[in-house]
């Protein structure tokens, strides 16, 4: 078993609002007085609805970052913070890197820590490529000969050659950003922490930024704790997960457990509705709908719906026409209000009643993202008996399995068609250049 | 000892099981701010970072100028020649002896190094809130090289300040001066950067609390210099109000360096004793302060 190497126990951070101060002495010395000496109110920091509270006891409201974190790390592994802005994913690596303290709670650790919390940090865009690589690895805690040492490896890594010796406020910002996270990525601490760093630079150098990370993580050992927002990164670069949820720990373990549950209860679905009330259901003299749903046929249930996943729509609706012929079109629109497609049913005759229908969109057909439903219902495939728009809204998620390209997918639809590469040929050919 | 930030575990008795007991943890992070903040080990392993940050700060300062480093020697020159003209000429304050032009330089290259040291060091908070937010590192760093560049800086100003001497001493019959007194110009050099260096951490503490005590600060030290003997000589004042440039901890200083480079100046040993105890005790409680409240002041900035 490998050693723990981050242990985490009752970790609090919290902040008050109101008794950090004002900024201003002459407001500060005001403020003792009316507050402490006067026992009124704080003339700076009213809070709506505790004026009373607040004022009286000189006390005042507090937030909670992060409250009662407990967790293990063990050598080698590689964490993935995940959860909302605002969750305290920042702070808990604030604190683990020393920049700020705890409120309660203690963290024992071994061995060195290097953070990278945000890309470019100590750079100066007066000075060289080249100054500013030492100076940024200095201040992530490298020494003099580290550097040394690794600065033809930085160099290429960046592909900044040529402009070494000019001023980096000169570079293209995806230029300074590739300088940057070159440095950082050249660290060789025993824990490194990351966060969010791939928001910047394009599709290019994220590739090559998570190639390193996972580099790092997997070939050399390294623990690594690792916040994004996208779930494709975190899944494919970490074997843990934390979620955090204002402040608390909402659940730990491996990394798709976590990242399920996260996304799950991220995803913006409104998948079912139905009226037992004809009265209130949505329509008009001639139709109105009973129910409509939407059945995801998950492999795992507490998974989230992702673009294998292959959707069921269900619906009924209360026929008050008779002997009609009726027929209903289901069109799937982008969150955006791009039609991806229109599918209409059979027409048939009907007699007044309740019609029921059904419809499976198959999985490995639509891309991931947001996604609306409405139905049409149309009489003798001509004239329209009702529409109903945004009957129905969901979430796909990404899903790339092997592919190691987390870049956005382009396209509406993303099917998977037979397609095969094959080798009709063997020949020793020069390679022309 | 008391603990450091990431101190070693002094006792690990109250770890919670039994197969925990022999682990031996490196560090560890707690609530509680310390005193003593960084260990002398800690410091040491950024040493380069230091250097490097001296190194940028020269690099910047003179990047795109037209006459590069010589803006270290032409901003003393400008403020001789003022000084000679208004003091010397128009309001015509005795220099004691001194040709006027050793005198003011003396003054103005000493003065320098701690306005110069003292204004930077206690902006310390407010200028680097962006990195000390995002990277640790010993925060006290970042006072000590800028200490360093501006101890640089001075160290070419005296450079100018030997030659004008030099010249003084070859071309007007002024008397070189002696051995042993020489030794304590490294001395009063030392202790104006400990002051100014005291003075700065903790004001960078009260600057970064209070922004409106930057301007207050700028202010004051303006006025701090008239009670500094840069420009008069304590043998100048009148014995009435002498013992109110006394108090200041630099006048001896001053009077010490002026005494030993050009021979005028008056100091004694109470004097000196009083100086060198003020800045002690005063460079101490700085560093505590600067430890103890760092951390706090994270969240604020």
């Amino acid at each position: 078993m490998a050693e723990v190497v981050i242990q985490v126990e009752q970790l609090s951070k919290v902040y008050r609002l109101g008794t950090i101060g004002t900024g201003y002495l002459i407001q500060d010395l005001q403020r003792w007085w009316t507050t402490t000496v006067r026992k009124q109110q704080d003339p700076f920091f009213q809070l709506p609805g505790t004026h009373v509270s607040a004022g009286k006891s000189g006390q005042s409201q507090a937030l909670w970052a992060l409250q009662d974190l407990n967790f293990e790390v063990k050598r080698g592994e590689v964490w993935g913070i995940i959860g909302n802005n605002g969750a305290g994913k920042s702070t808990l690596l604030k604190i683990i890197s020393r920049i700020i303290r705890p409120s309660h709670g203690i963290i024992r650790g071994k061995g060195k820590v290097s953070s990278l919390l945000e890309v470019g940090t100590g750079f100066h865009p007066e000075l060289s490529g080249r100054e500013n690589i030492f100076l940024s690895g200095y201040i992530l805690g490298m020494s003099k000969r580290e550097v040394q040492a690794k600065f033809d490896e930085i160099v290429a890594f960046s592909g900044v050659e040529h402009f070494l010796d000019t001023p980096v406020k000169r570079y293209s910002s995806g230029m300074y950003v590739r300088l940057a996270f070159a440095v950082a990525a050249h660290l060789e601490p025993d824990i490194l922490i990351i966060d969010e760093v791939l928001a910047v630079g394009d599709a290019e150098f994220q590739k090559k930024c998570l190639g390193k990370m996972r580099e790092v993580a997997h070939n050399q050992g390294r623990t690594i704790l690792f916040v994004s927002h996208s779930m494709a990164a975190i899944t494919s670069l970490c074997d843990h997960g934390l979620w955090l949820q204002q402040g608390q720990l909402k659940a730990q373990g491996t990394v798709g457990q976590v990242v399920n549950q996260y996304l799950v209860s991220t995803q913006q679905s409104n998948a079912k509705q139905s009226w037992n009330d004809p009265a209130q259901a949505p329509g008009n003299e001639h139709i109105r709908f009973k129910q409509v749903e939407l059945i995801p046929q998950l492999v795992q249930p507490d998974a989230p719906l992702d673009i294998r996943t292959p959707l069921t729509v269900k619906f009924q609706f209360w026929n008050f026409t008779s002997d009609t012929v009726i027929s209903t079109s289901m069109v799937l629109f982008s969150a955006g209000g791009e039609c991806i497609f229109d599918v209409p049913s059979t027409a048939t005759r009907f007699q007044a009643g309740i019609v029921s229908g059904e419809c499976t969109i198959p999985g490995n057909f639509l891309n991931d993202g947001a996604y609306y439903i409405s139905l049409y219902v149309i009489k003798d495939t001509t004239t329209s008996l009702f529409d109903y728009e945004h009957c129905l809204t969901f979430e796909l998620e990404d899903y790339r399995g092997e592919i190691q390209w987390f870049g956005k997918w382009w396209g509406a639809v993303r099917p998977v068609f037979p397609f095969r590469l094959t080798q009709t040929e063997f020949s020793q050919l020069e390679a022309r250049l | 000892m008391p603990p450091n930030f990431y101190s070693h575990l002094q006792d690990d008795s109250s770890t919670t099981t039994s197969s925990e007991t022999k682990e031996e943890w490196e560090w560890e992070i707690v609530h509680k701010t310390s005193w003593w903040g960084t260990s002398f080990q800690d410091l040491w392993a950024y040493r380069h970072l230091a250097i490097g940050l001296v190194r940028r700060d020269f690099l910047l300062v003179y990047q795109q100028t037209i006459l590069g480093p010589f803006w270290v020697l032409l901003q003393p020159l400008l403020t001789l020649v003022t000084y000679v003209v208004v003091f010397g000429k128009v309001v015509g304050i005795s220099t004691g002896g001194v040709p006027p032009v050793l005198f003011y330089l003396a003054g103005i290259v000493l003065w320098n190094l701690f306005n110069d040291s003292f204004t930077g060091i206690s902006s310390t908070f407010r200028d680097n809130a962006q990195v000390f937010s995002k990277v640790y590192f010993p925060r006290l760093i970042i006072p000590v090289a800028r200490l360093g560049g501006y101890l640089f800086h001075f160290g070419i100003q005296f450079g100018l300040l030997i030659l004008v001497l030099g010249y003084y001493v070859l071309f007007h019959h002024v008397a070189v001066p002696s051995g042993r007194w020489l030794l304590l110009v490294p001395v009063a050099i030392l202790l104006v950067g400990a002051l100014s260096l005291a003075l700065g951490l903790f004001f960078s503490v009260m600057t970064a609390k209070y922004r409106d005590m930057s301007h207050l600060l700028s202010l004051g030290i303006r006025l701090f210099m008239f009670l500094t003997p840069v420009i008069y000589p304590v043998s100048y004042v009148a014995e009435k109000w002498r013992w109110l440039v006394q108090l200041n901890p630099l006048t001896p200083l001053f009077e010490l360096f002026r005494r030993a480079l050009l021979g005028q100046g008056t100091v004694s040993v109470p004097q000196f004793a009083y100086c060198f105890t003020f800045t002690s005790v005063l460079l101490l409680a700085a560093l505590l302060i600067f430890n103890k409240q760092g951390d706090k002041l994270i969240d604020i900035l």
